[in-house]
C-alpha cells in the first residue's frame, strides 16, 4: 500500500522516463520512430515466408494468424530480456538518488507496452484491408488482455531486473530462455497442433492463455473463452505479486552491488 | 531533553558494513573457475552511530575522507540501508547528492528541468508552478530552449543546482555541492539555502568547507572511523577536528622523512584544558594572564571596566619578525572582536629571544561567557603559535542593555538630555 502511494507520488518520473525512452530510442537514426514498426514487420515477412512457402502450415491467412500473436510476444520477450538489464543500466541514478526502485522496471515495461499499442495500429490496418471478421464485443475484451499481459510482463521484468543485479549472466541466459519460451508458446503455430497429452503442460505457460485470447479476438473474431481469460488473469496477478515481493527483498542492496 | 515528536531525524545505533571484493567475478564462469579469488574483506564503515536532529535544525557532518560521513548521508536518503539499527525521518526528504540526474544532452534545458525534477519526486503540476523561478534562478533564460549539450559545464551545473534547490522538502540532505558556478552564483545558492533554513526545513550537510557549515549549521557532528567523535557548536568542533588533522599530518610528514616524530605539544598551565594549540612553534607564548583594572589576575570582568592582557613569548629562531594578535569569541561561536599589531600600527615587530606584550582595552562586551584567542604569526600569515580558547572569561552585567557589545549613546528625549552611563 505504501509502495503504491509512493509510486503515485513519483508518477511524473515514470512518465518522463517512458517519454525519454520512446523519444531517445531512435534519436539520430534516419528512419527514426519507423523502426518501431520495421522490426516486427521484417520478422513477420520472414516467418510468413518460411511457414507458407517452405514449410506450409495448414492455416488460413497465416500472416494474420501469426501477426496477432507475434506483436504481443515481442512486447513480452523484450520486457523480460531488456527489462533484465534496465536496473543495471540506471546504476548512476540508483547509486546517487533515492526514488522507489520499482519505477525503473515499470517505466521500461510501460515504454515497451506503448510500442506494442502503436504496432496494434498496424494490426488493425491489416485487418481492415484483408476484410477480417470484426467482432466488436470481442474487441471490447482486448483491453483486459492487454492489462493481463502488462501485469505478467511487469512481474517477469521485476524478477529478472532484480536478480540480474546480483547475477549478471541472467541477461544472456534470458536470451536463450526467451527463444525456447517462444517455441513453447503457440506463436508460430496454432494451439490445435499440440498433442493432447501435452495440452495440460502447455496450460502452465501463462503466455499460452494470453496468446490464445489475442487470437480468439483478432483472428477468429470471437469472445475469448472465459476460462482461458480467468486463467490468464490469475497467472498475471500471481507473477506480479511474486515479482514485487522478490524485487522489494533485493532492492535494498542495489546501490552496493552495482 | 526535547520531546520525541520534535525530532525530524532519529538515528539509532546504525551499523553498516561493506564487502570489498579484492577481485570480483560477475559471471558464472568466473565464479566457478576462480572460486578462491572471490575473497573479500568486510569493512566496517559505520560502527554504531546515533544522533538526533530537531525540526528546523541544520547540522553539518565533517570528517576526513572515508570516515563514513557520506555513507551516513546515503543511509539517510535511503540509497543504502543499515545492517542494524534504525533510522526514522519525518516528512518529505530531498537529497542534493547528485546534480543533473537523468539529464539528456539532446533535450532542451526546459525539458531537462521536467525530467530532473520528476526524479526528485515532483509532479507535473508542481514543476509547472516552479518553472519560471527555476529558470530565473539559473540565469539561463536565453538558453533554456537549447539542447543541454551546447551548455558549458558551468551552465550545466547552474541549471542542475537550480532544479535541486527548488525541491521543497521537510528534510534536505546536501553533499559537497555548494561549490557550483562562479562566486556570485555560489553566494546566491548560499542565500537560497539560508532562506530554506529559515522557512523551517531541517538540513543535513556533508562538506569539507568548514566556513559554510559554520555559517549555516547550528551543530556539527564529527565522524571519525565510523564513530561520532564529537558534536557541538560548529566552530569548536571544527577547531578540534582541524587540530587533530594537523597533528596527524605532522606525524605522517615526520614518518615520511623518517625522522623522530615531533613531540606532541602538551598544553601549558596558562591554557585552559579545552584550548587548541596550532602553529609551527618557531615562536611561542610562555605565559598569558588577564588582569582587571586593579591589577589582580581574574577571569571575571564587568562591562565597561578595563581589561589588561599580559603575554610573554620566546623566539626559538633569531631574526624572526612577528605580528601579535588576539580575538574574542562568545561561547556560541560569535566572533566579537579581533585585531593585531599590523592592523593597529602598520608594523611588524622584530621578535626578541624573550619578550612581553601588554594590551589594555575597555571591555564593551555585554554579560556572557567568552573565550580569548591569541596568536603570533609572520607578516604573510604563517602561524608560529596559535592558541584558540586559551582562556575563558565571564563578563558580568551592570546594566540591562542587550546585544553583543555596548555602544555609547547620547539621548535627547523631548527636552531631557542625558548620556549613557557606565
Amino acid at each position: 500500500m505504501k509502495l503504491l502511494h509512493e509510486l503515485y507520488l513519483y508518477r511524473q518520473m515514470i512518465f518522463s522516463l517512458v517519454k525519454k525512452d520512446l523519444r531517445g530510442r531512435y534519436k539520430g537514426s534516419v528512419l527514426g520512430f519507423l523502426w518501431t514498426f520495421i522490426n516486427p514487420l521484417m520478422q513477420l515477412i520472414v516467418y510468413t515466408f518460411v511457414f507458407t512457402v517452405i514449410l506450409p502450415a495448414d492455416v488460413d491467412r497465416y500472416y494474420l494468424h501469426l501477426f496477432v500473436a507475434l506483436i504481443p510476444w515481442i512486447f513480452f520477450s523484450s520486457s523480460i530480456t531488456g527489462g533484465a538489464s534496465s536496473v543495471v543500466a540506471q546504476k548512476d541514478l540508483i547509486k546517487k538518488i533515492y526514488f522507489p526502485r520499482e519505477v525503473i522496471p515499470i517505466s521500461y515495461v510501460t515504454s515497451c507496452f506503448v510500442n506494442m499499442l502503436l504496432c496494434f495500429i498496424i494490426i488493425f490496418l491489416v485487418m481492415l484491408f484483408t476484410g477480417s471478421v470484426w467482432n466488436f464485443t470481442a474487441i471490447l475484451c482486448l483491453p483486459v488482455v492487454w492489462i493481463v499481459e502488462y501485469l505478467l510482463a511487469l512481474g517477469m521484468a521485476m524478477l529478472s531486473s532484480a536478480i540480474t543485479v546480483y547475477f549478471r549472466d541472467l541477461e544472456h541466459i534470458l536470451g536463450i530462455i526467451s527463444m525456447v519460451w517462444m517455441y513453447m508458446t503457440p506463436v508460430l503455430y496454432s494451439i490445435d497442433l499440440i498433442p493432447e497429452r501435452l495440452q495440460s503442460l502447455y496450460r502452465l505457460n501463462p503466455m499460452t492463455s494470453v496468446i490464445t485470447a489475442y487470437r480468439d479476438i483478432l483472428y477468429y473474431g470471437q469472445v475469448p473463452n472465459l476460462l482461458t481469460l480467468s486463467e490468464a488473469v490469475f497467472l498475471g496477478v500471481g507473477f506480479l505479486i511474486l515479482g514485487v515481493f522478490v524485487f522489494s527483498k533485493l532492492k535494498k542492496r542495489f546501490a552496493e552491488e552495482l | 531533553m526535547p520531546h520525541e515528536e520534535e525530532y525530524a531525524i532519529v538515528v539509532k545505533d546504525v551499523q553498516k558494513q561493506f564487502k570489498v571484493f579484492l577481485d570480483k567475478g560477475q559471471s558464472v564462469k568466473e565464479r566457478l573457475l576462480f572460486q578462491n579469488r572471490r575473497r573479500y574483506e568486510k569493512r566496517e564503515v559505520l560502527k554504531g552511530i546515533s544522533f538526533q536532529v530537531r525540526k528546523g535544525e541544520a547540522i553539518g557532518l565533517i570528517g576526513h575522507n572515508g570516515c563514513g560521513k557520506s555513507t551516513t548521508l546515503k543511509l539517510l536518503t535511503r540509497i543504502l540501508y543499515p545492517d542494524s539499527g534504525s533510522i526514522t525521518i519525518k516528512g518529505r526528504v530531498s537529497s542534493l547528492i547528485e546534480l543533473g540526474a537523468g539529464f539528456h544532452p539532446d533535450m532542451s534545458g526546459r525539458e531537462n528541468i521536467y525530467t530532473n525534477a520528476s526524479i526528485f519526486g515532483l509532479t507535473k503540476k508542481e514543476i509547472d508552478s516552479r518553472l519560471d523561478t527555476i529558470i530565473k534562478f539559473s540565469e539561463l533564460e536565453e538558453f533554456i530552449d537549447n539542447p543541454v549539450r551546447t551548455y558549458s559545464s558551468g551552465m550545466y551545473m547552474r541549471l542542475a543546482f537550480s532544479v535541486a534547490i527548488h525541491v521543497d522538502a521537510d528534510v534536505l540532505l546536501i553533499d559537497e555541492i555548494l561549490g557550483v558556478g562562479d562566486v556570485s552564483f555560489q553566494q546566491k545558492c548560499f542565500r537560497r539555502l539560508q532562506e530554506i533554513k529559515s522557512s523551517g526545513t531541517t538540513i543535513v550537510i556533508v562538506s569539507h568547507a568548514m566556513e559554510q557549515i559554520e555559517q549555516i549549521c547550528d551543530r556539527s557532528i564529527w565522524i571519525d572511523n565510523g564513530e561520532i567523535r564529537e558534536e557541538g557548536i560548529p566552530k569548536y568542533v571544527h577547531e578540534h577536528y582541524l587540530s587533530v588533522m594537523e597533528s596527524n599530518r605532522i606525524e605522517r610528514d615526520a614518518k615520511e622523512r623518517q625522522t623522530e616524530p615531533v613531540e606532541t605539544r602538551t598544553l601549558p598551565d596558562f591554557c585552559d584544558a579545552t584550548a587548541v594549540r596550532l602553529g609551527t612553534g618557531d615562536a611561542e607564548f610562555t605565559d598569558a594572564k588577564m588582569l582587571s583594572e586593579d591589577g589582580t589576575i581574574t577571569n571575571v570582568f564587568p562591562t565597561g571596566s578595563y581589561i589588561t592582557l599580559k603575554l610573554a613569548y620566546r623566539s626559538k629562531k633569531s631574526n624572526l619578525e612577528g605580528n601579535f594578535g588576539f580575538g574574542i569569541f562568545r561561547e556560541d561561536g560569535v566572533h566579537c572582536y579581533g585585531t593585531n599589531v599590523d592592523i593597529e600600527c602598520d608594523k611588524i615587530i622584530p621578535l626578541k629571544k624573550e619578550g612581553t606584550v601588554t594590551i589594555t582595552f575597555e571591555n564593551k562586551l555585554l554579560a556572557g561567557n567568552y573565550f580569548l584567542d591569541v596568536a603570533i604569526h609572520s607578516k604573510d600569515g604563517v602561524f608560529y603559535d596559535d592558541i584558540r580558547r586559551i582562556q575563558a572569561f565571564t563578563v558580568t552585567a551592570v546594566k540591562r542593555d542587550i546585544g553583543i557589545c555596548r555602544l555609547e549613546t547620547k539621548w535627547e528625549v523631548d527636552d531631557i538630555t542625558f548620556d549613557s552611563h557606565r
